[in-house]
């Protein structure tokens, strides 16, 4: 197994030595300028060029690439321009709030596809199904903007029972933290787990086909020890990869979420990055966006290979 | 005869069951918002922008709840008179060119450094600075000497009549010298103002508390400032009681509030958000000031003051708000909507059909607004108008370059107080270098007058000019708003709109 996982480690770096390339080159093409940001509003272009001076923008790109990357292997990750404050500090504030939604987001998204996935593939109901597929539809179709804004109006504005925005961390005050918590993470896991659910369905489905299911029907043994034992294990390998790369969307989803629920993650830094030309801030936060892709797929992989043994021995 | 309950049934019910036990055993997180914490008066504030450290020696929006909450000014204008009222100076004597400023001897910095006449020089000097931008940065450049005649008394003598100084007294903020360096990072934030600054998380908000010792009686124990990128966003939080003031709403929302006998949208008086459309004039067919004109007469005002500003303003062809000395009410009606006249322009210009772009920030959805109205009313007029939308920092860079080949809507502020301050200060009318590359001699003659001496003959002359130029063609006079909760008492606000909580109260 851990010789499965180093053999990742080569083509992780240089996914990540592409990927600083291309985030500090598409970010110097996009029109607009820093320094014009910082300077304010009303700014003469004299002031406008002695702040660009002033952040290094006056260098050359090849240089200013060097000097990100020599930041960044050396553990500097710079100043945000329009923050002023040192970004590993803006990250680790954003980071902590972008995990627990996301996390949050994902036991969700798990729990209500899982549900989802079995109730439309597996009872011999025929209401159940049509209300599991039904419930996937409605869940997959409706953005998380509109569901945020809906969640808001009957939760925070009608009943006033759930906090409109904000966030207290649920580790801090676990009591509080989780009435911020549900409904930014409720908003963005729905559209997740209509993909699981709809994915778990067929999975099943195709599984239930198989030789040795019909086997074991055969023999007798309860249709509940079936699918916790035969069905399940061999139905989820698929639905852990779709599951790797949902938790990506999960991660783009939290922009907007964030916006909606004023939940001061990294998501809401990205975007303050990009409106502002904030170079160093957004290219340290797309490269971490790249990391953490791929150590989800490394983990995704992980998970395949201890799930289906076959997979470890792919490439020997 | 025994009643049979069905096992899943059981467990579904004691699952129920535990979690309505679960959910009153938490306190509420609504009601630990909307109350604060230990009974104390917090008031909280949402904005749709992070503060901008950087930018406080100058006006910027998302800068008005700290401003004056955190820092002081040395005057502040009475709204009605417009004469100036004692902040850190407690009284002045105007000589010739030369202002002596009398200073409190009372205040303190948060730090508990006193503050002093050296305080006053270092923040004229700051602003002198060239990485430095305020409106207000030439008047501070046309200061011949400034000295201190102990250690709360300044004299500052400019190098020539300067009109509108006491606009600069208003903005600048009185910044610790010794920490003025962590300031523009945002890492130490020091002021002399009514609330001292906890916390500061960029991107999320700022804490504030009580500053103990503050030269006047505060009420309120802290202010809680947050960051809600959405004006919808911002909306929820007042309507469910977790904020009780949200500046700047998006205009359709603030309207949407003011039926609300829950809360007040406080329209400030000041007036000095102003919506126009700029002409660059070195691009055909806007080198010819008929076609300006004919801009000026084809824009429906009030219809963009109904449909996108929610009636919040007033239609006017003057960038000066009703409050400044220069303002003409007879002349703020010069152009109104009136399409044959733009169309007779046009042709007398030989610019009908003509290709015209329009450019605006994206990113504010109130000018996107305004520019889809105006690309209507040019089109309707004969004028073969392209929307361009660009991002808020394409925009500004363009904006500032003179890289804008075309029309643009945007805003402008700086027309409530002294006429000058708009002419030699707000980069739309700077007669020096603007956005839209009109230089003019005559224009510079007029600012410079203007600037040295203001007076209701030279006020009359700018006014003519800027109507006959039209390179800004001014649409309607709007306002910044702060949208209060009922409980919000004795909320004040400078004539730059910055926030004065020194009264403020929560009931």
């Amino acid at each position: 197994m851990i010789r499965y996982s180093l053999r990742r480690v080569p083509s992780g770096v240089l996914v990540l030595a592409v990927a600083s390339v291309l985030v500090f080159a598409v970010l110097r093409l996009a029109p607009g300028d820093p320094a014009v940001v910082l300077a304010g509003p009303d700014a003469p272009p004299e002031t406008v060029a002695k702040v660009r001076a002033q952040l290094g923008l006056s260098d050359s790109l090849p240089a200013q690439y060097a000097h990100w990357l020599k930041g960044l292997l050396t553990g500097d990750l710079g100043h945000s321009y329009i923050l002023g404050a040192p970004i590993g500090k803006l990250i680790g504030h954003g980071l902590g709030a972008t995990l627990e939604l996301t996390l949050g987001a994902l036991v969700l998204a798990v729990l209500i596809g899982g549900a989802a996935g079995i109730g439309a593939a597996v009872p011999r109901n025929r209401q159940v199904r049509a209300l599991a597929n039904g419930f996937t539809s409605l869940a997959g179709a409706v953005p998380p903007y509109v569901t945020g804004v809906l969640l808001v109006l009957l939760f925070a504005v009608t009943v006033r029972l759930l906090p409109a925005g904000g966030r207290v961390p649920i580790l801090s005050d676990p009591g509080i933290g989780w009435q911020y918590l549900i409904m930014p993470a409720l908003c963005l896991a729905l559209p997740v787990a209509a993909v699981l659910a709809r994915f778990l369905a067929a999975s099943i489905r195709r599984v239930r086909d198989e030789d040795y299911v019909r086997t074991a029907v055969a023999k007798g043994i309860a249709p509940r020890r079936i699918l916790v034992r035969h069905v399940l294990p061999n139905a989820l390998p698929p639905v852990v990869t779709v599951l790797g790369i949902q938790v990506g969307q999960l991660l783009g989803g939290a922009i907007v979420v964030e916006a909606i629920f004023a939940w001061p993650g990294v998501g809401q830094l990205l975007l303050q990055g990009v409106l502002g030309r904030d170079y160093l801030l957004t290219q340290d936060l797309l490269l971490l966006a790249v990391a953490v892709f791929v150590v989800l797929q490394t983990l995704t992989d992980l998970v395949q290979a201890a799930l289906d043994p076959r997979r470890r021995l792919e490439g020997r | 005869m025994t009643t049979h309950i069905p096992r899943r049934g059981f467990l579904g019910a004691l699952g129920l069951g535990a979690a309505a036990l679960a959910l009153p055993g938490c306190s509420s997180a609504v009601d630990k918002a909307s109350t604060g914490t230990g009974g104390k008066k917090v008031l909280t504030i949402v904005q749709g922008a992070d503060i901008a450290p950087a930018t406080l020696f100058g006006q910027n929006n998302p800068n008005f709840s700290i401003n004056r909450t955190v820092f002081n000014t040395l005057t502040e204008y009475d709204h009605r008179t417009l004469r100036p009222q004692p902040g850190l100076a407690e009284s002045w004597q105007v000589k010739g060119n030369a202002v002596t400023l009398k200073l409190r001897s009372d205040v303190t910095f948060h730090t508990g450094r006193p503050f002093t006449a050296d305080d006053v020089l270092f923040a004229l000097e700051n602003l002198k600075r060239p990485e430095v931008a305020s409106q207000l940065k030439h008047v501070a450049q046309a200061v011949a000497k400034a000295e201190k005649n102990g250690d709360h008394e300044v004299t500052i003598t400019f190098a020539h009549p300067v009109g509108n100084a006491f606009d600069l007294f208003e903005i600048m903020i009185i910044p610790d010298r010794e920490t003025i360096r962590e300031l523009a990072a945002g890492t130490k934030i020091i002021g002399t103002g009514p609330f001292k600054v906890d916390s500061y998380t960029p991107g999320t908000g700022v804490t504030l508390s009580k500053n103990p010792k503050y030269f006047k009686p505060v009420k309120l124990d802290g202010v809680e400032i947050k960051v809600i990128s959405q004006s919808t966003s911002m909306v929820a939080a007042l309507r469910s009681g977790q904020a009780h003031l949200a500046l700047d709403l998006a205009p359709l929302d603030a309207a949407g509030l003011k039926g609300d006998s829950g809360f007040q949208v406080v329209v400030s008086d000041a007036n000095d958000s102003v919506f126009y459309v700029g002409s660059n004039v070195t691009v055909k067919p806007l080198d010819d000031k008929r076609v300006r004109q004919a801009v000026a007469y084809a824009v429906d005002r009030n219809r963009i003051l109904s449909q996108v500003l929610g009636g919040i303003g007033k239609a006017s062809s003057l960038p000066w708000a009703p409050s400044s000395p220069a303002y003409d009410a007879a002349k703020a009606g010069t152009y109104s909507y009136n399409t044959a006249k733009a169309k007779e322009l046009l042709a007398q210009a030989g610019a009908s059909g003509a290709k015209i772009d329009l450019f605006y920030n994206a990113g504010l959805g109130t000018n996107a607004k305004i520019a889809e109205i105006v690309q209507f009313n040019l089109k309707e007029a004969g004028l073969n108008v392209s929307a361009v939308p660009l991002q808020a920092p394409d925009f500004q860079a363009k904006l500032t370059g003179g890289g804008i080949g075309g029309l643009f809507v945007n805003g402008h502020g700086f027309g409530q107080l002294s006429p000058a301050t708009l002419v030699k200060g707000a980069f739309p009318f700077n007669a020096e270098k603007n956005a839209s590359k009109f230089t003019d001699g005559t224009y510079r003659s007029l600012a410079d007058e203007l600037w040295q001496k203001p007076g209701a003959p030279v006020y009359g002359k700018v006014n003519d000019f800027l109507l006959d130029q039209q390179f800004v063609s001014d649409l309607v006079a709007s306002a910044h708003t702060f949208t209060i909760s009922t409980k919000v008492k004795g909320l004040a606000y400078t004539m730059f709109d910055y926030l004065n909580l020194d009264g403020a109260d929560l009931a």
